[in-house]
């Protein structure tokens, strides 16, 4: 080979090689982290859990002023249960109260990284969800708007190119504008790289049963084909008056699946098949079943689900121990699911467990069946989260903090699921996140 | 000035009024044979969007021909809010509609019987403004090309495209 033509070869194999890869997204490069597992569920626990009655384990002792302590969240937590005042789990046909089964053989605590004094700043609900999921306090943020600040969902699909149907929001109803936290406003990401919201107990419920159960499922090709090409020119007439809808970015594909998907999902609830934890009496139950569903079907790299069935706890704290001890045995299910039932998932998988806030450490003075007080989240208190992590790569029976001692903060949530998925460079790079550490740079 | 000057002069004057009424008398206005046509602008005058319950009753009403219930307008917005991907969430509850009785579309025979007519009424059904050539075009080739689309796949792609959204 002559030298002139070696050297026009060397160049064009090199140029070749240093092409960006283009993403379906748009985004020229690759993420740059490597993973440490391909999916990661990421559970919002559970609407305002208290440290008293999760990581404290005082059960009744820390709350009504009877001497009964204990730990109720066995599947999550080590630690022995209460032995007096059983009331947090379900009663029977004789109207005593059993507490359900432990599902797992081993906690989610020795299985992983328990942060047990963490910090959560802001004690909402939307608030906290919000900057659970976009790793930053947004003070300014009003209530029924999207979040001003990227979402984890939408660093993910921008990042690293993902289809809208690997990044699932699943929330236990659409209440305290849930919703809206599918995708941000932000200018540099938005709808196109959201999330699809799922409500389960509502599109499967009795709603659902009415009006989205008998839906047509229309021939792809013979059907479907025709009426998008007459919808893609009305609205590309549309768009030439400058007006367009946000869209997820859903491919023809992908909503087709979604379709199959929730008609199947009523098939499956007819013939009693969906995969619900053994107890599911109560919605967040029902949304850990739902759940499991999507992401058998879906597999997707990122999935969050919200559950709330806990802030009744303002008026009923006996409802809110039963409520806490369903979620635990949720997660346990949705854990052992996962591990047992996904084969494309399981060992390839990370948790993360957190609540969005805590609860006050005084109660208000509304009393329960029970004569129990009940508890807000106003005071300095609910400022006390925890934060649970297992999963490839994470350590295992590991604890970090005490009640003196606080490591980590609600902000390090985001950074960590991108850490794990290999993306926390870019997220850092965003500059929109409060703190760029991951709970991994706090151990 | 003497006499036969002055009448010289308002013969000149009387010729020229003369020649001026002749002449503006005998304009002639344009007539083109056509006949006045009232168009609504090309897009209605549309720029607010529909709320979630303004989209759902309207569709139900332009369906139905009647109102949806109060009861049922709620928990059809919540099935909606329930599910992310509006398009998709759209798409179930329509064709949902579209598996009840009473909805009031005309039948496919009537629709190709004169396609022109339908997809004139079509427009003015749900955008609520007149056709133009070149969508009549668009619409009439493609009912053409596609014999079996039906008016029901016809009115799924109206209810479902973004102008429908608008007000």
């Amino acid at each position: 080979m002559k030298r002139r033509e070696f050297i026009k070869k060397t160049a064009i194999g090199g140029a070749a090689l240093s092409v960006p890869f283009i993403l379906p997204s748009g985004r020229l490069f690759a993420s740059s982290g490597s993973r440490m597992a391909d999916h990661v569920v990421f559970v919002a626990f559970a609407g305002g859990v208290r440290q008293q009655e999760s990581v404290l384990q005082q059960y009744l002792d820390g709350s009504q002023d009877y001497p009964s302590a204990g730990n109720i969240m066995y599947n999550l937590l080590d630690g022995s249960v209460p032995t007096d005042k059983l009331v947090y789990g379900t009663n029977n046909a004789n109207n005593e109260n059993i507490p359900i089964p432990k599902l797992l053989s081993q906690t989610l605590q020795q299985q992983g990284t328990l942060f047990r004094e963490v910090n959560a700043s802001t004690v909402g609900h939307y608030a906290g969800v919000n900057t659970l999921l976009t790793g930053n306090y947004m003070y300014s943020q009003g209530l029924r708007a999207k979040p001003l600040m990227p979402t984890i969902f939408e660093y993910l699909r921008r990042h690293t190119g993902e289809k809208a149907t690997k990044c699932w929001f699943v929330g236990n109803g659409i209440g305290n504008s849930i919703p809206l936290l599918d995708y941000s406003e932000h200018d540099n990401y938005g709808s196109q790289y959201g999330a699809n919201f799922l409500a389960p107990t509502i599109t499967f419920g009795e709603d659902g049963e009415k009006h989205l159960k008998n839906a047509k499922i229309y021939h792809p090709d013979d059907e479907l084909d025709p009426m998008y090409k007459m919808k893609y020119f009305l609205d590309n007439v549309w768009y030439s008056q400058g007006n367009a809808l946000p869209s997820i970015g859903n491919t023809v594909e992908e909503k087709a699946e979604i379709k199959q998907f929730v008609k199947d999902m009523f098939v499956k609830k007819e013939n009693g098949t969906i995969a619900f934890p053994p107890t599911a009496a109560n919605n967040d139950g029902q949304t850990i079943g739902y759940a499991c569903e999507v992401m058998k079907r879906f597999k997707p790299t990122l999935t969050v689900v919200y559950l709330s069935n806990v802030d009744g706890c303002h008026s009923n704290f006996t409802s809110y121990l039963q409520s806490l001890h369903s979620a635990d045995h949720a997660v346990g299910h949705l854990w052992d699911y996962i591990q047992n039932n996904i084969p494309g998932m399981a060992g390839n998988t990370s948790i993360i467990i957190a609540p969005e806030h805590g609860r006050n450490l005084e109660p208000n003075n509304i009393k329960d069946a029970n004569a129990f007080f009940g508890y807000d989240h106003s005071d300095s208190n609910a400022r006390r989260i925890f934060n649970l992590m297992a999963g490839p790569g994470i350590d295992s029976n590991l604890t970090i903090g005490s009640e003196t001692n606080g490591v980590g903060d609600i902000v390090n949530i985001t950074p960590t699921i991108a850490e794990i998925l290999g993306f926390k460079q870019e997220v850092i790079n965003s500059g929109y996140v409060y703190n760029n550490n991951s709970f991994f740079d706090l151990i | 000035m003497n006499t036969h000057i002055l009448i010289k002069k308002m013969k000149k004057l009387l010729y020229i009024l003369s020649v001026f009424l002749i002449l503006s008398s005998c304009k002639k206005d344009d007539v083109y044979e056509l006949n006045e046509v009232n168009a609504t602008s090309y897009n209605a005058n549309k720029d607010k969007l529909k709320s979630s319950n303004q989209f759902i009753s309207i569709l139900y009403a332009n369906l139905f021909q009647e109102a949806l219930s109060a009861n049922e307008l709620f928990e059809i917005s919540r099935c909606i809010q329930s599910i992310g991907d509006k398009e998709v969430a759209h798409e179930i509850v329509f064709s949902n509609f579209m598996n009840k009785n009473g909805v009031i579309i005309p039948s496919d025979s009537l629709m190709r019987d004169n396609l022109d007519l339908f997809i004139e009424d079509t427009y003015k059904r749900f955008f609520v403004r007149d056709i133009t050539e070149a969508e009549r075009e668009f619409f009439i080739s493609f009912f053409e090309s596609h014999p079996n689309v039906s008016a029901e796949m016809v009115y799924m792609a109206f209810a479902l495209s973004n102008e429908y959204q608008y007000y």
